[in-house]
């Protein structure tokens, strides 16, 4: 019995040796079944004035603009049965157009932007709809194996409406080389399901000649725990 | 119309000061209650502390009910969000939840944690825990006790988290 068992096998499994770091921290006892809906609860409740207007906007937060290609992201976060999760928390982060993050652990040779953190967040409007303005990523180096980059990505932090729509997961970008050799990429089984975690290039709903158009939707689990008419 | 879900994918390394929210360890609620600490240390299978884990937390209010929407521009009531520090450590002060059994729902998000792992943590006699029907698959087992958090001074609960390996804590499929 694991978890493979269960329906909704399309999220990676926690041991996945391709991931050096799965290695000790992967259970290997079993993980408890537990009654159907025991976490299925209403969940935490942001107050809109968490997120400040302009948090955003990850290309206003220096003196001056951040290097690299400004890019609009824009999509949709959705329940399982394709309904707008609304008003509903989004958090990001992402390496620099160098491929570096603003993190003092980050020991990649590549240059801090003053004028970019990296680090932005917004809520959902009443269609689901969320946008970011902010600069195309970097790859970086990482340590999993020999000559290993990860592929470039925006880190996504969601919580839905409750328990069991919280989602962490990575936006990828369209013909990236390196998605064919990433392992936390490849850790999803599903060639299908992996796609989705892909934005696609939408060149209209950037700024001409000023910024890239991107989007990427989000589908949570637990479609029963939308709350109707919110 | 039905959707594919959008898969998990690790917290990574650097994710501190996106998530990192003022007082994010400091658990609120509309009601006043009885003020408790959570507090222990996440281990790995070689017993060396998980120094880049978080660790949310959600839970009933003092009087047992769903926590009440908060107003303005103030984090949500009854969820917790803390990191680990370079021992691996944790501490979420919070107040005891209500309800028969008093528990909190965790979940623990790192690198090398492709989805979040999932359990509960019992602020409660280990006979008691024992009892609740949705570790029923679980009843007879010594492993239980990994869910449940020790009193120790006043107010506060220790309880120590291992990943994988001797003493492992027990996660939910969830
Ligand atoms: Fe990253």
């Amino acid at each position: 019995m694991n978890d493979m068992t269960r329906p909704d096998t399309l999220d990676p499994p926690y041991l996945y040796p391709g991931y050096g770091s799965t290695l000790l921290r992967a259970p290997r006892e079993p993980l408890l079944q537990i009654p159907a809906g025991t976490l299925d609860v209403p969940g935490p409740s942001v107050p809109r004035g968490f997120a400040r207007d302009g948090e955003n906007d990850l290309t206003r937060h220096g003196k001056s603009a951040p290097l690299g290609e400004k890019m609009i992201l824009t999509g949709r976060l959705l329940d399982a049965d394709g309904r707008p999760v609304r008003r509903s928390l989004v958090e990001i982060w992402q390496a620099n157009a160098s491929g570096r993050y603003a993190h003092p652990g980050d020991r990649h040779d590549a240059p801090l932007d003053p004028n970019f953190s990296g680090i932005g967040r917004t809520f959902t409007d009443d269609e689901g709809r969320y946008r970011f303005v902010t600069v195309k990523p970097g790859a970086y180096p990482w340590k999993n194996h020999a000559f290993a980059w990860r592929p470039q990505h925006i880190h996504f932090s969601l919580l839905g409406n409750a328990p069991v729509q919280r989602l962490i997961t990575q936006m990828y970008f369209p013909g990236d080389p390196l998605l064919a050799i990433d392992p936390v990429y490849n850790s999803v089984p599903d060639e299908a399901a992996r796609t989705r975690m892909v934005a696609a290039l939408a060149l209209e709903s950037g700024i001409e000649g000023i910024a890239m158009g991107y989007t990427f939707d989000i589908v949570l689990g637990g479609a029963r725990a939308t709350p109707l008419g919110i | 119309m039905a959707q594919g879900r959008t898969p998990s994918q690790t917290i990574g390394p650097f994710f501190h000061e996106a998530l990192r929210w003022k007082d994010g360890g400091r658990v609120t609620f509309a009601e006043a209650g009885q003020a408790i600490v959570l507090a222990g240390r996440v281990l790995d299978g070689a017993g060396a502390p998980v120094t880049d884990a978080m660790v949310e937390t959600w839970q009933l209010s003092p009087l047992g009910r769903t926590p009440a929407a908060a107003s303005g521009d103030a984090k949500p009531h009854g969820f917790g969000r803390v990191e680990t520090g370079p021992d691996g450590r944790f501490r979420i002060e919070t107040a005891m939840p209500g309800g028969e059994l008093p528990c909190i729902d965790v979940a623990f998000f790192a690198r090398g944690l492709l989805k979040p792992l999932r359990t509960r943590v019992y602020l409660a006699p280990l006979e008691k825990v024992r009892a609740d029907p949705v570790l029923k698959a679980l009843s007879a087992s010594e492993r239980v006790k990994t869910l449940v958090a020790e009193p120790t001074a006043a107010g506060e609960y220790r309880w120590d988290v291992r990943l994988q390996g001797e003493g492992e804590t027990v996660f939910f499929a969830a």
